[in-house]
């Protein structure tokens, strides 16, 4: 187990190196955030010199050595466009990401489980229809349109949830609650439909493929109810492939907010991840790149020990 | 069997996607259902701006009222059901990007000179018929060629507490090009000398050549009064982050991204703004920020997509309203570039180009063609008798043939979504020269390879420009960007439009300079520096219940005389 550890430490490490490596090279291909900052008839000796109080006028491989230097210490720089620590600017937008993540997944597992049950044990009913046709749609609608169709429908027709921003307070501070779970509703099933739609639609199909098993039919023959045989024999041997896609999609859900913290102007991680990356804030992005890709490393490596929960003859060695 | 199954599948899906769809169209009509409600195309004739009562949808349409759409009866049992506004007072203003500096003098960008003229008072501003009126100044006149001297408003505090004076001015306005400072309007107040505060309410500043306009820059972005003896106090940093001025309103607090909350300056020297508190919520998708403002949870949204405005029209909750944009949308060009550099071939893109369609289909109505280089709204230079820029498919055929054409590639380097429209239209353009055969093409770029060609002045061919006319004047339009040094400086004519633009600039005779400008723009329909494309009405959303007229040339203002809630 200890040695389990140790080489995931460390293959983390390397994984964290890569990606904000990946970043900064792209990024500094990719343009040149002072001529976005002046005025367009700056001219070019204004451009000099506030590339170079940047250091962006030293050659690519000290900027690197320099930026790496700093990110081993812990310090991600300052943000070009908004004069304040960069970590500390992703850092405090982790939370409402976290929140509306969460708020997604916890969503799609109690919708999607079920759902995939029900469309198993009922296979061909109009139940189990009406349930991947559903899921047909939220894995290929695009997340914009059905965040729009929300906003239309339930937030402006219906009047039953508010469609933009996130509300005051946090769920730290666990203030206003109910206004804070009627501001995430909307975008928490607009994040989570794609989620839901592939939980349920691989629950279904791995379910069936228990139920086809030679300990079903004894569970049953021994006179145990349809209900506990499903939840307990079936679900439990089934559960493998169904935690992994779930650990997967938490990722994605951290990471691919942009569109729906975009589309309901959730104050979160994505939007200012974009929003840098236009800017060409470079310790921004790194920032929030390097942050997102620490909770995805986390999250595989808790998905990778429930493994051993869910099955015992899975060893770490 | 499996066949039955999937057919199955395929129909509970598909009705699931027909009740989505058909319910989404339902608050919104794809086709519009009201004839009545028609909203008026854009008269080029009657500015928008000046006739703030004359939005038909502004008066309630008795027939909208008892609309027998059961979509309006949801909307309006919604409205019952769910609850009031928390504050009455509190006006909500729904912008597409947020604020990121509150320094004045820090950023020229709209999102943020949209809040710095709330919390800054200047010395002059613009009523919405964009005359120069007063603000901290109660008065100013030339005293000489050189000299202007300025009378400030008395007895003005800062939100702190502290009396406003002739110092607090002087140190703002001497910071802008101060080289330590490094702010980011240092090329705004380039003709001021010195500028001497003799007494509490009087400012008298000297230029090193005659400055026609120096009222008009003091008016605009990097003419805003800071405080000196809090700015020192506090610091640059401290001074960004929790702002203090004069303006109509106090800042109070921002969460980035999330809202930024003012108090109303109950004791702002031209009286309390009509609400206790405004709140800026950045929604950057359009569609949201128009969902927002109908479902009661914004009362003004700025930037409304052109194909917004029917749907905001017809609705009950809300208006559209429209200001000309002070500037002109532009394919700004690269007149070095053969073929480019020979002025028949750059006619023929002018005629080649009909911008009645592009006004029509592509900005609905929202835009008139332009009829030369200076925008409609400016105080010299426009001539309302100048035709339209003409579209005539024979004429650029033939002045192809005279420019000796030999389909070279004519490049338009568009951005996508950076103007409006700025990749529809140029798809249509290219489309448009292609049938007078030019060998056209495009190319996409983004915002800052578009900023970094502007710097490096690396342009293919043609790309998208907004020149905006910051002073209402030529000068801070077309000779600030095409001038000898501007950003857009590649064509040049020493003895001609130079001499002209550099004699309007220095010269305090209005008459001469009118002139002049109209001489550079004949000058410049034989050149065409730039080819000006449409010369659009900028949207806004306003509820209702709000009496709110934009201003032109983006000072936006919630100053009692322009916002007036009427519920």
């Amino acid at each position: 187990m200890r040695q389990f550890l140790v080489r995931r430490a460390f293959r983390a490490v390397a994984a964290l190196w890569g990606i904000s490596t990946i970043v900064f090279v792209v990024m500094r291909l990719s343009g040149d955030p002072v001529p976005l900052m002046l005025p367009p008839d700056a001219p070019a000796s204004e451009i000099f010199r506030v590339r170079a109080e940047l250091g962006l006028d030293q050659p690519l491989y000290i900027q690197y050595l320099v930026y790496f230097g700093n990110l081993a210490r812990g310090d991600l720089g300052r943000s070009i466009h908004m004069r304040q620590p960069a970590m500390q600017i992703a850092a405090e937008r982790l939370p409402a990401t976290l929140e509306l993540a969460l708020g997604a997944f916890f969503l799609a597992v109690v919708v999607a489980i079920p759902a995939g049950l029900v469309s198993a044990a009922r296979r061909n009913s109009i139940w189990d229809n009406l349930a991947m046709g559903l899921a047909l749609i939220g894995q290929s609608a695009p997340t914009f349109y059905i965040g729009i169709m929300l906003i239309l429908v339930m937030g402006l027709q219906l009047r039953l949830f508010p469609i933009s921003g996130r509300g005051q307070g946090t769920w730290l501070e666990l203030g206003d609650w109910p206004t804070m779970l009627s501001h995430m509703t909307l975008p928490a099933i607009t994040l989570g439909a794609f989620t839901m739609a592939s939980i349920a639609r691989l629950t279904r199909s791995a379910v069936l493929e228990v139920m086809r098993q030679d300990f079903i039919r004894t569970a049953r023959a021994k006179g145990l109810s349809e209900l506990f045989v499903l939840v307990r024999h079936n679900l439990k041997n089934a559960a493998i492939p169904i935690v992994t896609i779930m650990g997967l999609q938490l990722g994605t859900l951290l990471g691919g907010a942009v569109v729906t913290e975009t589309v309901f102007s959730w104050p979160g991680i994505g939007r200012l991840a974009i929003q840098s990356i236009f800017n060409r804030d470079y310790p921004v992005v790194q920032s929030a790149v390097v942050l997102v890709a620490s909770f995805f490393v986390l999250v595989n490596f808790l998905v990778d020990l429930a493994y051993g929960w869910l099955d015992p003859r899975i060893r770490y060695a | 069997m499996l066949k039955r199954q999937s057919a199955a599948h395929w129909a509970a899906g598909g009705a699931a996607i027909v009740a989505l769809m058909l319910a989404a169209c339902q608050p919104a009509p794809a086709t519009p259902a009201k004839p009545t409600e028609a909203p008026k195309p854009a008269a080029p004739a009657a500015s928008p701006a000046a006739s703030p009562g004359a939005s038909p949808a502004a008066s309630p349409s008795p027939a909208a009222a008892a609309g027998p759409q059961p979509a309006a009866k949801v909307l309006q049992s919604g409205v019952a059901t769910t609850k009031a506004p928390a504050n009455k007072r509190d006006l909500v203003v729904a912008t597409a990007a947020d604020v990121t500096d509150f320094d004045p003098h820090m950023s020229t960008a709209i999102n943020n000179i949209t809040i710095s003229f709330q919390i800054f008072d200047n010395l002059t501003t613009r009523d919405p018929d964009l005359n120069l009126i007063p603000q901290l100044a109660t008065e100013w006149k030339s005293t000489g060629d050189l000299t202007w001297e300025f009378k400030l408003r008395p007895n003005v505090k800062w939100h702190n507490g502290d009396p406003l004076t002739a110092r607090d001015v002087k140190f703002s306005i001497e910071r802008t090009y101060d080289p330590e400072a490094k702010t980011q309007v240092a090329t705004v107040f380039t003709t001021i000398d010195k500028i001497d505060a003799p007494n509490d309410t009087t400012v008298v500043f000297t230029t090193k050549k005659p400055d026609p306009l120096l009222p008009a820059r003091l008016g605009f972005y990097g003419g805003q009064i800071i405080p000196e003896k809090y700015f020192k106090e506090v610091g640059a940093d401290q001074f960004n982050r929790k702002p203090v001025g004069s303006g109509v309103v106090k800042f109070v607090e921002w969460v980035k991204d999330d809202h930024l909350t003012l108090e109303a300056n109950k004791d702002y020297w031209g009286g309390a703004p009509d609400f206790d508190r405004a709140i800026f919520k950045p929604i950057p998708e359009p569609a949201a920020r128009v969902a927002a403002l109908m479902a009661g949870e914004a009362d003004i949204i700025l930037k409304v997509p052109s194909d917004q405005v029917d749907r905001l029209n017809q609705s009950d909750k809300a208006r559209a309203e429209g200001a000309f944009y002070a500037g002109l949308y532009v394919l700004a060009v690269n007149s070095k570039a053969p073929p480019l550099d020979n002025a028949k071939i750059k006619q023929a893109l002018s005629f080649a180009t009909d911008r009645d369609a592009i006004v029509k289909s592509l900005w609905r109505g929202q835009g008139i063609v332009p009829n030369g280089f200076v925008s409609k709204g400016d105080t010299v230079g426009y001539d309302p008798n100048r035709p339209p820029l003409a579209y005539n498919l024979d004429r650029a055929k033939q002045l192809l043939q005279e420019g000796g054409y030999k389909n070279e590639p004519i490049i338009i380097e568009s951005t996508q979504g950076q103007l409006q429209n700025d990749r529809q239209m140029a798809e249509a353009i290219i489309e448009m020269w292609k049938k007078a055969g030019i060998n056209a093409q495009m190319e996409i770029i983004e915002a800052s390879v578009r900023a970094q060609k502007v710097t490096q002045k690396t342009f293919k061919g043609l790309w998208w420009s907004d020149p905006t006319s910051t002073l209402q004047d030529p000068d801070g339009m077309m000779y600030r960007l095409l001038g000898p040094g501007g950003s857009q400086d590649y064509w040049r004519d020493p003895e001609g439009w130079d001499k002209l633009g550099d004699q309007a600039r220095f010269s305090l005779d209005q008459k001469l300079r009118d002139e002049n400008y109209k001489k550079m723009q004949d000058i410049m329909m034989v050149n065409f520096p730039w080819v000006p494309i449409v010369q659009p009405i900028e949207s806004y959303g306003v509820a209702k219940y709000l009496n709110w007229r934009p201003n032109p040339n983006q000072l936006f203002q919630l100053r009692k005389e322009v916002l007036t809630f009427s519920r």
